[in-house]
């Protein structure tokens, strides 16, 4: 969860590397480690065992810089990727905003590589987060190997989100950087259209009635894998770098227009990547049931008093009474 | 010890999770912390989120790693969370980790953040605890303040210039 402090003028936002076991995550984080500028880049800790498989987690913090006044920090986080490992590897899950699967390109890892994906999207789920809303790409590692899959048979058995995907060679660094900054472009894009910002002055005045007026107001549409990868796609990858696939959300022909995402009109701007939430106010209905019983309570005082008066200027009329 | 804030409603949760703290809200929170420090003789507090980033400090912590210990803080506590889970309470809300020299102390604070007090033999446990059991339930109290405030106000916004100046710092950073 993007954490903002406008006191520290800080932006901070956590980036989780997913993946099998063995499949690159913690050599990715460590590339990173070696290769970011000194000044953006603080310790790389790491909860490993001895024989340096990850225990709990690796983490290392990368300083984006000051922008628009905020300094922004990118907070890295690898998990465990054995399969019992779940526990820990959930609770590193807490509050991501972004995930970098990291999938081995050896054909005999395809089953890892979809189970392990499949434990993203349950874990996510299990956080409230549909894993087709949070900005998350797909690296394939490991594309040095001699026997490795073909991008489009890994494509065709894993990338059900139709999400970027990026061919990479983590120990050697190469396809690192860019898939780190595809997924730190779509975090910061979150950001940025984060409800609060595209409220109108209309919707803030909307923001003070009662709940039941509001909560259409901030609901927003769910943002699906498809319209990020839209939108991602309009770049061209850098001639020479690694190449990121424009890949297609599957079953979906080449040429064929994208599928709009689930609740997004066709034609209508591109959803927030966050849903808002919005539950009615608990305290909604004791306040207007409160001001309701006032109200009677107030015109039953006034008709108690008048009823009185009337008797008293009856009595004072008819002394004989 | 009982959570500062004891039971969130679920609109207060809600609220909370957008994760935002304003200047004022900040001031109150350094306050609160600056008054516990003195009265429990402890050397430093920081005020840590569940996800592992920090929410404000104050004390000595010049020569701390600000953003690891607070990831390995979060990650730590979550971890007894699931202990706690496994024993069938909900969550442990304070925990106590004792070094040679320095030792730390967590309470939860409400359902999204940990007091995180770092202290030495200049003071004793017993002083910590108390002093923090108090701390705890005061910034629940902030906490709930501001929250309802916030949602009335909307609070200060994020430049319009931030998603631009952020793709060019990324180009900066990355290329």
């Amino acid at each position: 969860m993007v954490q903002i402090n406008f006191a520290l003028k800080e932006v901070n936002c956590k980036i989780v590397f997913y993946g099998p076991g063995m499949s690159g995550k913690t050599t990715n984080l460590e590339i990173v480690h070696q290769k970011a500028p000194e000044s953006n880049k603080g310790t790389l800790t790491s909860i490993s065992t001895d024989g340096d498989r990850t225990l709990f987690f690796d983490f290392m913090p990368l300083d984006l810089g000051t922008v628009a006044g905020m300094r922004t920090k990118f907070q890295l986080y690898t998990v465990p990727g054995q399969v019992y490992y779940n526990s820990t590897r959930k609770l590193v899950l807490q509050g991501v905003d972004g995930v970098i699967f990291v999938a081995d390109s050896d054909p005999d890892k395809l089953s890892e590589n979809i189970e392990s994906y499949d434990n993203l999207i349950e874990n996510l789920a299990e956080y409230g987060k549909d894993a087709r809303e949070l900005p998350h790409v797909i690296q394939y590692n490991k594309r040095d190997l001699p026997n490795a899959m073909t991008v489009e048979d890994l494509d065709k058995a894993m990338n059900k989100f139709g999400v970027p995907t990026f061919e990479a060679v983590a120990h050697t660094g190469e396809g690192v950087f860019p898939t780190l900054k595809t997924l730190a472009g779509m975090v910061l894009e979150s950001i940025d259209r984060m409800d609060h910002r595209r409220k109108s002055p209309a919707q803030k005045e909307a923001a003070r009635t009662p709940e039941p007026q509001r909560a259409p107001a901030v609901r927003r549409p769910a943002q699906s894998g498809a319209a990020q990868r839209q939108r991602q796609g309009q770049g061209k990858p850098k001639q020479g770098g690694p190449r990121r696939r424009a890949a297609r959300p599957k079953g979906q022909k080449k040429g064929q227009q994208p599928r709009r995402g689930r609740g997004t009109p066709s034609g209508s701007r591109p959803a927030l990547a966050r849903q808002r939430r919005v539950a009615p106010r608990e305290d909604a209905p004791l306040r207007r049931g409160n001001g309701g019983g006032m109200n009677l309570l107030i015109f039953l005082v006034v008709l108690l008093a008048a009823g009185i008066a009337g008797v008293v200027y009856f009595i004072m009329n008819n002394p004989e009474l | 010890m009982k959570s500062g804030g004891g039971k969130m409603s679920a609109n207060e949760k809600l609220r909370f999770d957008r994760m935002q703290f304003y200047k004022e809200d900040i001031e109150k929170i350094d306050r609160i912390l600056s008054e516990f420090l003195r009265l429990s003789g402890a050397k430093a507090a920081l005020l840590i989120d569940k996800e592992g980033h920090m929410v404000t400090k104050r004390g000595e912590v010049r020569t701390i790693d600000m953003d690891t210990i607070s990831a390995l803080v979060a990650g730590s506590f979550a971890a007894t969370k699931e202990i706690a889970r496994l024993l069938g309470e909900e969550e442990f809300t304070a925990l106590f980790h004792q070094g040679a020299r320095d030792n730390i102390q967590l309470s939860l604070v409400g359902d999204r953040t940990l007091l995180t007090i770092l202290f030495d033999d200049r003071t004793t446990v017993g002083m910590v605890r108390l002093y923090a059991g108090e701390t705890a339930k005061k910034l629940g109290d902030v906490y709930a303040e501001c929250l309802i405030k916030n949602e009335e106000d909307g609070g200060p916004e994020l430049d319009q210039a931030y998603g631009d100046s952020a793709k060019a710092q990324l180009d900066s950073l990355f290329d």
